[in-house]
């Protein structure tokens, strides 16, 4: 598909309806090749921003360049962009040929080119024995990829997906899933994708824009938002099951990190992460700690909780507790099948280097992780 | 919700069907029962319902009596055929614009084309008829033509604007961003979509504007020729008397067409008042 280049920057992106400001100054630099994934909950205006660099939707503020020209006004056609959306939204008078050629007519292309290059993207996509099919007679899977067939053929510098798998059941999302990445590999188009599973975010991007009201939250590949999330908001948004936060009481400031007490007296820990000037001892913070991250030998600390609920997956044992100082149950994450039961007392183990901690405005403390290292060994 | 009716709501509900269509189709059957029977035959008293010497006479006789009877059928089919097509040509565009697009007035617009329809084409005769001076197209088929269209238009919108409002926006979008024009998403896509409400805007159109030429044809033209059938058919209003089974006869085959035209195109009316989103 020849060389795509696609650079896209946004500087102070904002936008308004009447008067909500729903994206309220967004920048971000993506280079050329780039697999970037927007991921906020729903309603923080991650397809707002998608329309915005797409020409959906008009720019309230600031500047919008792709490939080095401020595209502000242009109309979507002229941005060298192609959009794959939510609702796949196919023509269903047309056959799947005519579907992925319709940029093509548009564009008034001779048949013989029209026919070539369709074809080409279909077989990309193996459509190829499909093509005379009328989308309402395909499978959900099939119809996105037509969706993307569509894309493809315009040959764009970047690729747009608002939500594009939502619409299909778990199994066949993590098939797609595998495709898009081929396909982006493949196609060695810059693509910007909007979801709001952070699976799908983690288990594709090269980098994560996580959004968060309007704002970006933080940017990153996906070990450093999994590692080092800089505040309360991401750290709880990426990973499954979510991060236990714990209200704790800072008790000791120094070089070798802060030292925090559990509440009811439940044990003190001291986290390894560099100070910030102003945090004293007696100020109220956040732990965080993993439900994957439990050891059950070898601990700074342990926590003896009563479970409530107790999900067995085989592979995992999963463990809900009632735990002071938390809003939600704290979860942990037992390997194996393990002899958890509800209501009996069970003791689960964390080690200072795998906590988080958070001020009381929820900013993270930076955590003295070699994320190299990390990578390197595997370990997500 | 699963219900079941009993035996005696059921026959409730067709008496209910039975009592409007004898209601709806009397007139009809009595149109044509007179049509069948001779011109002495159908003032008898009392009422019968089948008289002596009942035939198709008047279907042959009636051609000769008026002879321009065919140039009055096909002036009303052309009449309404062009008005349809006039008058679609403007609500296509129209009702799309008052459904996808944002703009000053809108609804005001609307508001105002309901109003229009309300008045109606009775009232505005007198500054319709200086317009058609102004303009020297009295006496023509123009005269029946635009205001027949002009007053089906507003109907036509409503309608068809409802359905367009079901074709989800992404669709047009998505043509947009692949560098699709306005017009050409209107043609390409919105069109083809749109055909069982199209169809079901033409017909409502095209039996309004058969149903009420009579006004503007009356009104705005004398030239015989030009008649539609519902003018023309004053010519069976004899000096003495009126030929009523021909003239009955005349009108059922007038009605002919429509009646033709509504059950060829019926699917498409039912599937077009019912039919969900336009889901792909
Ligand atoms: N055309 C619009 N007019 C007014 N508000 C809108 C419009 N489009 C989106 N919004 C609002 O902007 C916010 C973000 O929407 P959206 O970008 O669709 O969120 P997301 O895709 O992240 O779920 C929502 O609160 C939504 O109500
Ligand atoms: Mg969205």
């Amino acid at each position: 598909m020849g060389a795509c280049v696609g650079q896209l920057n946004l500087k102070d992106v904002k936008k308004s309806f009447g008067a909500a400001e729903i994206i309220r100054g967004v920048s971000l630099d993506v280079d050329h090749g780039e697999f970037v994934v927007f991921v906020g909950p729903s309603g923080c205006g991650k397809s707002t921003l998608l329309r915005m660099i797409a020409g959906l939707e008009e720019i309230s503020g600031g500047e919008v360049r792709i490939d080095d020209v401020v595209v502000n006004t242009l109309p979507p056609v002229k941005r060298g962009i192609a959009m794959v959306f939510q609702s796949y939204a196919l023509y269903p008078h047309m056959s799947v040929f005519e579907n992925i050629a319709f940029p093509l007519r548009v564009e008034r292309r001779p048949q013989a080119e029209v026919e070539q290059r369709v074809r080409t993207a279909a077989s990309i996509l193996k459509l190829d024995s499909r093509l005379h099919f009328r989308p309402g007679d395909m499978s959900g899977g099939q119809r996105q990829r037509v969706a993307i067939g569509r894309a493809i053929v315009r040959e764009p510098s970047v690729f747009l997906f608002d939500e594009p798998l939502s619409n299909l059941d778990a199994s066949l999302r993590a098939e797609m899933r595998v495709e898009l990445v081929k396909l982006h590999a493949e196609l060695g188009a810059t693509m910007i994708y909007v979801t709001h599973d952070q699976v799908e975010a983690m288990t594709m991007a090269d980098r994560i824009v996580v959004l968060d009201g309007g704002e970006i939250s933080q940017v990153g590949t996906p070990l450093e938002l999994y590692h080092l999330p800089q505040n309360l908001f991401v750290a709880s948004f990426i990973g499954n099951p979510k991060m236990n936060l714990i209200k704790v009481r800072c008790e000791k400031v120094d070089d070798a990190g802060i030292e925090v007490a559990l509440p009811e007296a439940k044990g003190t820990i001291n986290v390894p992460v560099d100070r910030r000037r102003g945090t004293k001892p007696g100020h109220a913070l956040t732990l965080g700690i993993r439900p994957e991250h439990m050891t059950p030998d070898k601990s700074d600390l342990n926590l003896r909780l009563t479970a409530d609920v107790v999900e067995h997956l085989g592979a995992q044992t999963v463990s809900y507790a009632g735990m002071s100082g938390m809003q939600e149950p704290f979860c942990a994450v037992h390997k194996g099948t393990a002899p958890v039961r509800i209501g009996q007392a069970l003791t689960v183990g964390i080690n200072a280097e795998d906590c988080h901690l958070f001020d009381g405005k929820g900013r993270a403390f930076r955590r003295r992780v070699d994320l190299a290292r990390l990578a390197a060994a595997g370990d997500i | 919700m699963i219900h079941r009716f009993r035996w005696y709501e059921y026959g409730l509900i067709y008496l209910a069907h039975l009592l409007l269509l004898i209601f709806i189709l009397a007139p009809f059957l009595e149109a044509l029962l007179v049509s069948l029977r001779p011109l002495n035959a159908i003032f008898s008293i009392p009422y019968r319902f089948v008289t002596p010497d009942m035939g198709f006479d008047a279907y042959v006789t009636m051609w000769k009596n008026v002879p321009l009877l065919w140039r009055y059928i096909l002036n009303s089919l052309f009449i309404a055929t062009s008005v349809t097509v006039l008058a679609l040509a403007a609500i296509i565009p129209a009702a799309w614009a008052f459904a996808r697009f944002e703009f000053r007035g809108r609804d005001a617009f609307l508001g105002a084309f309901l109003a229009v329809n309300m008045v109606g084409g009775a009232v505005l005769i007198i500054p319709l008829f200086k317009l058609m001076v102004t303009l020297r197209i009295l006496n023509t088929y123009m005269a029946m033509i635009v205001p027949g269209a002009a007053f089906t238009i507003p109907t036509g919108i409503w309608l068809l604007r409802s359905y367009l409002m079901r074709i989800p926006r992404e669709l047009e979008e998505a043509a947009w961003v692949d560098g699709a024009s306005r017009l050409y998403i209107l043609r390409r896509v919105i069109v083809p979509i749109a055909m069982p409400g199209i169809v079901v805007a033409a017909i409502a159109t095209f039996i309004t504007a058969y149903a009420q030429q009579f006004l503007f044809a009356l009104t705005f033209n004398s030239v015989n020729e030009l008649s539609p059938l519902p003018v023309g058919i004053y010519q069976f209003f004899g000096r003495q008397r009126v030929i009523w089974n021909e003239l009955m006869a005349a009108s059922l085959v007038g009605i002919l067409p429509v009646l033709v035209i509504y059950v060829v195109l019926q699917r498409y009316i039912v599937a077009g008042l019912t039919a969900g989103a336009v889901k792909e």
